[in-house]
């Protein structure tokens, strides 16, 4: 039998409201497999989304779910993850949820380290409202808002999240569905911030206007300008120019979790230990 | 409320709910041995639906059900069904069905 992704989906809101091809629905069929293999509870889980077409990710699963405010998820994960340490809290926001109007955000769940898995789906669009240019949109494509071609400069995610602190980071694309629930998994056994950057395609608000109409040239689009890691590495820097390297990027299990600072906080405030000082950083607390 | 699967129907490698296809061509491309091919149908958004031309060629290879975005394409287990092996004339079946912009072979022109 069929994988049935029935139990932790809202049937009532099927089929979804993305558009045709859309990779948003491979990404989130991948992640309820990753769930399902991990064997979690549906209530132990919690999916924060923010506004764009990602944000619609947390209408369809059914887990504890919000849909929250444009480019807030993480500041509301934040909350949701030190009240309940214990449950999993997942972040899903598209490249300009997460990175235009959410950027502050998403740096400083960066530097916190805190134990959420960020999912932004990133498909070089603001998507939802009509093409507009986002912090990835390649340099030199049609937008509406920038008819003479874009000439911003654009956002590596990944290097971003690794900059400002983040334990794990990867980086996927929706071409490979495998690979993309086994990212899954590792993020979500992984105790710090995840962040990955998985690459969707929009043939519809970035395609039809930049010679890749169909979902399959989106596609094949993105599959020419990923590579993965090792391959990458071996490349020369004028080579590497355009081209993402796949696969996880930063991997640190001994980085401090901010959940487990924040209980040594709630000891001091109990009496049960002193204020922290800089030597217990030293020792790590 | 329904469900987003249709329960096996028993005998066959593939089977698809046709209420969720949203004919994005998707799976008809990543599929190695020409199973499928997409058919003129008045009645979808964009004119056209999926349909299993040569289950008897399936390989099993699950590609179709990974990538299909809108929980519409199934495929049965190993168990389940004898799956076929992949042989020169479904190569060659699925490079002309992705020539004639993935529509089944007996369906002419563009969607």
């Amino acid at each position: 039998m069929a994988f049935n992704y029935d139990k932790y989906l809202r049937l009532e809101k099927m089929p979804t409201l993305w558009c045709w091809g859309c990779g948003d629905g491979v990404i989130l069929k991948a992640f309820v497999r990753a769930i399902a293999k991990l064997g979690i509870n549906q209530d132990d889980v919690c999916v924060v989304s923010g506004i764009g077409c990602s944000g619609r990710f947390s209408s369809y699963v059914d887990f504890n779910t919000v849909h929250t405010t444009h480019g807030r998820t993480v500041a509301f994960a934040t909350g949701i993850k030190l009240v309940h340490p214990d449950k999993y809290v997942i972040c899903v926001a598209g490249d300009g949820d997460a990175l235009a109007i959410g950027g502050n955000h998403t740096i400083h769940g960066c530097r916190r380290n805190i134990d959420i898995t960020m999912i932004i789906i990133n498909n070089f669009i603001y998507g939802l409202t009509n093409s507009q240019t986002s912090p990835t949109t390649p340099q030199g494509m049609w937008t509406v808002s920038q008819k003479a071609g874009n000439i911003d400069p654009t956002f590596d995610t990944c290097n971003l999240a690794i900059a400002s602190g983040a334990s794990f980071v990867a980086r996927e694309s929706m071409l490979d569905p495998k690979k993309l629930e086994k990212v899954f998994v590792k993020a979500l056994e992984h105790r710090g911030f995840a962040c990955l950057d998985i690459l969707s395609n929009c043939h519809i608000n970035l395609g039809r206007k930049n010679k890749m109409a169909s979902a399959m040239e989106n596609l094949e689009w993105i599959d020419s300008i990923t590579i993965p890691k090792k391959k990458y590495d071996e490349l020369s820097a004028e080579e590497q120019l355009n081209k993402f390297p796949t696969g996880i990027l930063k991997e640190d299990k001994e980085a401090a979790e901010y959940c487990d600072l924040y209980k040594e906080i709630i000891k001091v405030h109990q009496g049960q230990r002193k204020a922290i000082s800089q030597d217990d950083f030293a020792k790590k607390i | 409320m329904g469900s987003a699967m249709i329960d096996y129907p028993g005998n066959v490698p593939v089977w698809v709910n046709t209420n969720n296809c949203k004919a994005c061509d998707i799976c008809v491309s990543v599929c190695p041995s020409g199973v499928l091919g997409m058919r003129y149908d008045s009645s979808s958004t964009l004119g056209a639906m999926i349909s299993i031309d040569h289950p008897e060629a399936c390989i099993g290879c699950n590609e179709c059900e990974l990538t299909c975005p809108d929980f519409a394409i199934y495929v049965a287990d190993k168990k389940e069904y004898k799956f076929a092996k992949l042989t020169d004339e479904a190569k060659e079946r699925q490079a002309a069905i992705v020539a004639n912009n993935y529509m089944s072979l007996d369906q002419q022109g563009v969607k």
